[in-house]
Formats: structure tokens, C-alpha cells, sequence
């Protein structure tokens, strides 16, 4: 039941004889035309968000893509809620073009899937798009009834007079558009939430079948006609390029087709990728030696980045600022000072990079076959790499296996080399990077450091909170020119250090930007992903200092959250916080843009060996209106579980501006044995939806350090929590009783 | 020439017998419901019965199942409707579905072995197999699920 949609194959539908249908036409501001496909129609330069068939078929155009986050059922659910559709009817149009109509809301229009903003981004605009489909349905039932549009009403995919009488959407849809008005998008009226058919159910997601049976197709599964394979060998160290390439004995591996210099690497085509893997190991590039990327080294990185949050008079931008921080802590009964640290980290996507590329004969047009997060940076990228106008390209959108921030770069270098390899061989081209390819060649999560200092009243209640954080911006790499319009505020950097969701009088942030030393890039939680794990890692720090128990400390900050409040009651309620003895319990409290989330873990310490393991999570969230319940639930829990493994063991070394780990076996990401229990409480409550792709993650690092504090009365500052450093911590207990 | 039986067919392929027996099944046989992840034994994207037995497609050249019998995600059952698929829909496992083939052979190799498991046994045995969207606990459920219709 998927489709897709093209400006191209719409215009050409657009001239079928006979084929009547209903197209609505929703420019940025709603709906703006409608009209009868007919005969005469002219064709049609606008992307329509749906259309019906006389058959009763609903196509609605799915505008962000597909990673596993489901955001592909769901933004057309809302739709088709709406427009009171029957779901079973409803097929579901993959937009496959860079058409800025379908933008995404939270990121000025480019098409971008990210952030969990989909559902928040869309939720408005999808349902009055279908609101406004709806009565003009309404309006044609009219006509042909003769009755008052007000005395009639929908059935899923119909629409049902006083006396009965039936008329299917489909039906409808045939029966011509004359003097049908157009409401106005802002006015139309939605339906109350308590009459939602779809919205809030249990609607099975469209994919599971095709995802249970092998037969889901991905980038890396693309197979066309007379398709060679390209294997790159990519710079070791970034910034360098190839001087020299000597590849005969490459070229004369059997299947092997052309060896191509590539910008940053040279691509070896052949008919198959077991050849061309094999000949790649038989190239022989002399790379330039003079990049400075060579001196990076992730060690040295991070003590820099220390010494930087460590110095008071490091220059900073300031993130959120709230009444006097520096003035509420000078004043403060006690002052509490911590340093955290974090390494980098790899997306870890199971699909490694994969494109397929198709140049045309003139080289000025392709098609290509990728799983990106962007339409618009896809489209970007292909007319960079071929000087083309965006006419000539044709994309096609395919399911991504996992990304997690992987594929969001303004410059998709797996996507270019395919179109500089077809280009090269003219053959469609399918380029693979292997899984070390992958590791070696990653963009990563950035190292931080990160000093938070906070003041306490002789009462044990928190006054004043400094949080400096240390790290690169991660949007002047990944995508420079975006930087330069927002420097120097970096939201991937740094969300979740404005500690909005508590209620701190005198607060400050701060970004100290210092220099980036590896490839980076957005990353599942983006910079939650640390500053959550330093500021709520800091502030169990701060209750025991205050001698006061980690809820009774935070429940002071949310007096004005009553959202929030609920959720830290409730997971309280969940795992028993009240009573837990000695059991080794941790509270965290964070979330995700607007979606709130707290957690508390209960872990195991094996003191010989340094292991930790997670036993349970108990996680209340509210993410406003849940559109898919039983998806959300599945979204909070892998979220969680990318949290719990993040703080365990994931860890991307570089020296000599190379990066150590290459494969699973050195970068280890959580396994089913070492999965814990989850219990998820998702909040009713009436409120926009805010996304639950990332809620889960930005909490879970520190409810295990916080755990490991119950447990053993240390702290762990420096995140992963890899064995050694346990038992480090655990050597440092040690010497305490001594 | 190497010649093996892939879901219940004899199929003869000229590919070098060192070639992966992954690249064969996807590239060279066209079903790609089997994936490459890491190309390690690390991820058991590429898990396939060999003989009934649960194997890292990415770790067989094609010479290794010579005269084999080879199972594949498409080959588990006819019309997708084996129990363990099945478990998968009603439980609504998969988020990317990337990992999820192999998920699927490698759980259909338990219920072989151990068609009552535990769920400590599940998961231990399920190691073998990445999942990075984390749909551990669902795949659990539903390798219940299943052992109770198989």
C-alpha cells in the first residue's frame, strides 16, 4: 500500500482522459484550490497532500522519511483523522522531492526529519489540511442531495445525510467540484479530541509485515538494471586527499571496472561488491600528509576541553540566562562545584551507508536511491556534485535502517561518491561502506566537558545554577552555512542545558565553543545526550550535599511544572522511591524539546569486574498528545535503550586524527542480555503532541549514575561508565574506608 | 560451480567459492531479506539456517555450504505466516526492521533447540543479534508468544 509521488508523475496523471478524481492542493497556507481532474484538466504544477480516488483510494503525501521512528504511519493518521477517513483506505504517498510546500514547520520549511519534530512540526497543518478536505466533501454531498451542509455528517470515508442516505468519499470525489468554496485554514473548525477515530488508537504501523518478512527494501537492497558495485577508500585522516593512486593490480582483479579518484577517496567499481571490496585492498593511494586533522587526539581533546570549563574566564556564549546566577551563588549558605566529562560516540545505525546512483548520458541529471533525513540536503548534495539544476534530479526515498542523526549532513558524501562513480563507469552505481568504513569514517556525538556549580541555602533548597559546557559546535560542521545564520547559539550542542523543565530563579548556561577536533554530527538526543546526564547527575549531587532525598529536592524546582511534577510522582509511585531501603535506586529527570521524562534505574554493581547492570528502568513521560500509543511506547523504550547503552559502553577513541574502534567488536552497543526491564507510564493530557523519538534517551545516563551512588556512595563523572572507570570509582570507595 | 539448496531449492551459482555466502544470497540469488551489518559475527543481521543451524552469512564463503541445505527470512515460511512472524506483527516489534530478519532465523533456531524457553534463555540467546532501535523487550514477547503456538 505504498506509493509515490513526483511533481512529474503527478502532471502526467494530470492528463489522463477520464481519470476523475479529487485533488487538494495545499500551498504553505492550507488548502488553495481544488478542482476536478478530468479530461480538459490543466496539468498540474503543485503537489497535492492528498488525493481521492473515485475507487475510494486516500493518498496522502508522507513528507519527512522513514528511520524506524514510524513518523510514516503517523503523519498521514492525523490526516486521515481529520478528513474522517476509513485508515484501511488510505495509502501512503513517500514525498520524494525537495518541495518546500511540504517543509517541515520546525526547521523554516526544509525538508528535514530530525529532532523528533515531525509529529509536533505537521500535527496542525495535517489536520486542517484534512479538516479542509472534509467539508469540501461536505459541500459536494450537498450539492447532490440538495440538503444543508449542516445536516450532514462522516462516517469513516463517507459522508451520511438525516435520512440515511450514504455517499462514499469515492463517489464524491467523481462528482465534480462546482461551487464548492474553499474554507479558510486558520478557521476551519477540528474535531473535538474525544471523537478522534484514529488519533489515539491502536492503529497497527504500515511496515511491520513488509519488516517481518525480509521483503522491506532499504538503500542498501536497491537492484537495477546493469547496476555496478563501488567500494571506497577513504581518506584515513579527514582533510587529506590523494596524491598519487596506483591501481593496477586493482584493476586487474576480475569484475573490477574503473578505479575513480574521488575528492576525498578513491572508489573502486565493479561488477560485484565482493570484487570490488577485494580490489580495494589492492589500491595503493599516497594521501597528502598535511591536514590538521592529524593532531587530533580524543584524550588531549578532552582534557583541553576540561581546562576550558574548568576556567572561570573562558570565553562563552550564553545558552539560557535567568535573574543573576553568579550573584545567587556568591550569596548561597554552600556552593557545590562537579566536573563531568563524555567521549564521543557513534550513531552505531544497524544499515551501513549505502546510495545508488544513475547519472544520466549528458551528466547533468540523476536518479539516485538513498535513505537520508533530508530531501532538501539529498537534492543539495546531487546538484553540487553535478552542477545541475534541481529539475534533473529524481529522488527516491527509501527506508533507512535506523540513523539516529547519521544522515543528516548538508553534504552526504556516500550519496556524491555514487553519483561520481556512475558518472565515471555511465552505469547506475550502488555504493556500500562497509561497517568499519562506517566506524572509521563516522560523524560523531561530540566530546564534552562540562563544570556545573550551584549554590544551597542553610535550608538544603537549591539558589543559583551555572552550567558552562565545552564542546564544538556540532552545526558549524555538519552543516556550516546554517552556523553562520544562527552562531552562536547551537542547539545541537547544547538542548537540554537550559534546564527548562525546573524552575530555577537564578540560572545561567553557557556554550564555551571550543575547537573541533573530530567529524560530528546531530546525534539521538542531540545535546540531552550529555548536558541532561551532567546537570541531573549534578543535581542528586546537590541533594546529598543538602542532605535532603533526590525527589523531595527536585519536586522544590517544579512548583510552576505541574506536568512535570505528575511524572516525578508517578515514577516514584512506579519503582517504590519512597520506600527503597537500600535497593540501588537512581532518579533522573530530563526530556526532549518540549517532552518531558523521568526515570529511575535500579542497578547491580559487580565490584571485581566493574560491570554494572541494568535491572529496571521505571520511565513516566509526557510527550503532550500521543497520535500512536502503542508506537510511542516502542519509540520511549529503544530511546531508553540507546540511553542505557550510551552510558555503558560506548566510546570512539582518535589518535593521530584516526579513530581506533572499527566494528561491533570494539564498539560495543547494548545486547539483549543485558536489557532491562522497562515500565512506561506515557501522561494523558491535553496538550500538543511533542515528539517521542528522543524523550527517552537524555534521562537514562544519569539515573545509573545516580544509581551507582545508592549503591556504592561513589560518583561516576565521566561518561561511559566502562568498567575500569567503575572501578576506579569503586578503588576510590575503597580508600575512603581506609 | 557450486551447488547448495537454498528454501527448499537446488541452486547452482559460478561465483568463486570464496565469495561471502551473503553477497551470494543478496547480489548473486537476489533475496535480500538477509542483511549485511557489520560483516564481524557481531550484529546476526545476516543470520541463515545452514542445516537447521543458526549461521553468520557474513562469516561462510559460498564453498562452505556446498551440498547445504540454506534457509533464508524468505524461505522460513511460504506466505509469511510462520508463528514467529506472525508474534512479530501482533506484537508489533520492528522499528527500522533492518536487524529484524535475522532476528527472526536466529529465534526460530531457539524454538528449535528449546521450544519452551525462558525469558533469561531468550534473551542469552538472542545476544547474538543487535538491535539499535532497542526493540529487545518486544522481540522477547513475541519469542513467547510464538513458543506457545509452536
Amino acid at each position: 500500500m505504498t506509493t509515490s509521488l513526483t511533481k512529474s508523475d503527478f502532471s502526467r496523471r494530470g492528463f489522463l482522459k477520464g481519470g476523475a478524481g479529487l485533488a487538494f492542493f495545499l500551498g504553505a497556507g492550507g488548502l488553495s484550490a481544488v478542482a476536478v481532474r478530468a479530461q480538459n484538466a490543466e496539468p498540474l504544477d503543485v503537489n497535492p497532500w492528498l488525493t481521492i480516488s473515485p475507487s475510494g483510494t486516500i493518498s496522502i503525501v508522507f513528507p519527512s522519511t522513514e528511520m524506524g521512528q514510524s513518523s510514516y504511519s503517523t503523519l498521514p493518521q492525523i490526516l486521515a483523522e481529520e478528513l474522517d477517513a476509513n485508515w484501511d483506505d488510505v495509502v501512503i504517498a513517500q514525498l520524494n522531492e525537495d518541495d518546500r510546500t511540504f517543509g517541515n514547520p520546525l526547521f523554516g520549511g526544509v525538508l528535514y526529519t530530525a529532532g523528533s519534530t515531525s509529529v509536533q512540526g505537521y500535527y496542525e497543518p495535517m489536520r486542517r489540511a484534512g479538516a479542509q478536505a472534509r467539508d469540501v466533501l461536505l459541500q459536494i454531498a450537498s450539492r447532490q442531495l440538495e440538503v444543508r451542509k449542516d445536516s450532514l455528517r462522516t462516517e469513516p470515508s463517507a459522508v451520511v445525510a438525516e435520512d440515511g442516505t450514504r455517499l462514499s468519499y469515492g463517489a464524491l470525489a467523481a462528482s465534480g467540484t462546482e461551487d464548492v468554496q474553499i474554507p479558510d485554514a486558520d478557521a476551519i473548525a477540528l474535531k473535538d479530541p474525544q471523537d478522534f477515530r484514529i488519533i489515539g488508537q491502536e492503529v497497527p504501523r504500515r511496515d511491520v509485515p513488509a519488516k517481518s518478512t525480509g521483503k522491506a527494501r532499504y538503500a542498501i537492497d536497491v537492484e537495477i538494471d546493469n547496476m555496478a558495485y563501488a567500494a571506497v577508500l577513504r581518506t584515513p585522516v579527514e582533510g587529506e586527499t590523494p596524491r598519487s593512486v596506483d591501481d593496477a593490480e586493482a584493476r586487474a582483479v576480475a569484475g573490477v571496472i574503473d578505479v575513480v579518484t574521488l575528492p576525498d577517496g578513491v572508489a573502486v567499481v565493479a561488477e560485484s561488491l565482493w570484487a570490488a571490496l577485494g580490489a580495494r585492498d589492492l589500491v595503493q593511494v599516497t594521501w597528502s600528509d598535511s591536514s590538521p586533522a592529524r593532531a587530533f587526539d580524543s584524550n588531549a581533546t578532552l582534557a583541553a576541553y576540561a581546562e576550558a570549563a574548568r576556567d572561570p574566564q573562558a570565553e562563552a556564549a550564553v545558552w539560557a540566562q535567568t535573574g543573576d546566577a553568579a550573584s545567587a551563588i556568591a550569596k548561597a549558605d554552600r556552593t557545590v562545584s562537579h566536573l563531568y566529562l563524555s567521549d564521543y560516540a557513534y550513531h552505531a545505525q544497524i544499515e551501513p551507508m549505502a546510495a545508488v546512483a544513475t547519472v544520466d548520458p549528458d551528466g547533468m541529471g540523476a536518479e539516485v536511491w538513498a535513505g537520508t533525513q533530508t530531501q532538501s540536503w539529498t537534492t543539495h548534495t546531487v546538484m553540487e556534485t553535478l552542477g545541475t539544476t534541481q529539475d534533473r534530479i529524481r529522488l527516491n526515498m527509501m527506508t533507512m535502517g535506523g540513523s539516529f542523526g547519521r544522515r543528516t549532513a548538508f553534504v552526504q558524501d556516500y550519496v556524491r561518491d555514487a553519483v561520481l562513480s556512475s558518472k565515471a563507469v555511465g552505469r547506475p552505481v550502488k555504493v556500500i561502506w562497509t561497517r568499519e568504513d562506517d566506524v572509521k569514517h563516522g560523524t560523531f556525538r561530540p566530546a564534552a566537558a562540562q563544570k556545573l556549580e550551584a549554590g544551597l541555602t542553610a535550608h538544603g533548597r537549591l539558589t543559583g545554577w551555572h552550567h558552562r559546557v565545552a564542546t564544538p559546535s556540532v552545526i558549524g560542521f555538519f552543516n556550516p552555512g546554517r552556523w553562520e545564520a544562527v552562531k552562536p547559539n547551537d542547539v545541537i550542542s547544547m538542548r537540554g542545558a537550559e534546564s527548562k523543565f525546573y524552575g530555577i530563579k537564578d540560572f545561567q548556561a553557557d556554550h564555551i565553543i571550543t575547537e573541533r577536533q573530530a567529524r560530528l554530527a546531530p546525534y539521538r538526543g542531540i545535546g540531552a545526550a550529555y548536558t541532561s546526564f551532567a546537570a541531573e547527575a549534578f543535581m542528586d549531587e546537590l541533594a546529598a550535599e543538602a542532605g535532603r532525598d533526590p525527589l523531595d529536592f527536585r519536586l522544590d524546582l517544579v512548583e510552576e511544572n505541574p506536568r512535570g511534577r505528575h511524572l516525578l510522582e508517578k515514577v516514584a509511585e512506579m519503582s517504590g522511591w519512597r520506600a527503597r531501603g537500600d535497593r540501588a535506586l537512581g532518579l533522573s529527570f530530563a526530556g526532549y524539546s518540549s517532552s518531558m521524562a523521568a526515570g529511575v534505574a535500579e542497578i547491580e554493581v559487580d565490584d571485581d569486574t566493574g560491570e554494572i547492570a541494568v535491572t529496571q528502568i521505571w520511565a513516566a513521560v509526557d510527550a503532550g498528545r500521543i497520535v500512536s500509543p502503542d508506537n510511542a511506547h516502542n519509540q520511549i523504550e529503544g530511546g531508553i535503550i540507546f540511553g542505557i547503552s550510551s552510558a555503558l559502553t560506548e566510546r570512539i577513541d582518535i589518535e593521530e586524527g584516526q579513530v581506533l574502534q572499527s566494528n561491533f567488536f570494539d564498539y560495543e552497543i547494548l545486547r539483549a542480555d543485558r536489557v532491562p526491564q522497562i515500565d512506561i507510564y506515557m501522561a494523558t493530557v491535553e496538550a500538543p503532541p511533542t515528539g517521542v523519538g528522543e524523550v527517552g534517551t537524555p534521562m537514562a545516563s544519569a539515573a545509573i549514575a545516580n544509581a551507582f551512588f545508592a549503591a556504592k556512595g561513589q560518583r561516576l563523572r565521566h561518561m561511559p561508565f566502562t568498567p575500569d572507570r567503575v572501578r576506579d570509582a569503586l578503588q576510590s570507595e575503597l580508600r575512603l574506608d581506609l | 560451480m557450486t551447488q547448495f539448496t537454498l528454501n527448499g531449492q537446488s541452486v547452482e551459482i559460478d561465483n568463486p567459492s570464496d565469495e561471502l555466502l551473503l553477497l551470494v544470497i543478496r547480489d548473486k540469488l537476489g533475496l535480500k531479506g538477509t542483511k549485511y551489518g557489520c560483516g564481524a559475527a557481531m550484529c546476526g543481521a545476516c543470520t541463515v539456517h545452514v542445516d537447521g543451524r543458526p549461521e553468520f552469512s557474513c562469516q561462510l564463503s559460498v564453498g562452505d555450504v556446498a551440498g547445504a541445505e540454506v534457509t533464508t527470512i524468505e524461505g522460513l515460511s511460504e506466505d509469511g505466516t510462520h508463528p514467529l512472524q506472525k508474534a512479530w506483527v501482533d506484537q508489533q516489534v520492528p522499528q527500522c526492521g533492518y536487524c529484524q530478519s535475522g532476528q527472526i532465523m536466529r529465534a526460530a533456531a531457539l524454538l528449535a533447540e528449546n521450544p519452551n524457553p525462558s525469558r533469561t534463555e531468550i534473551a542469552e540467546y538472542m545476544s547474538a543479534n543487535l538491535c539499535r532501535c532497542g526493540t529487545y523487550n518486544r522481540i522477547f514477547k513475541a519469542v513467547e508468544q510464538a513458543a506457545q503456538e509452536v
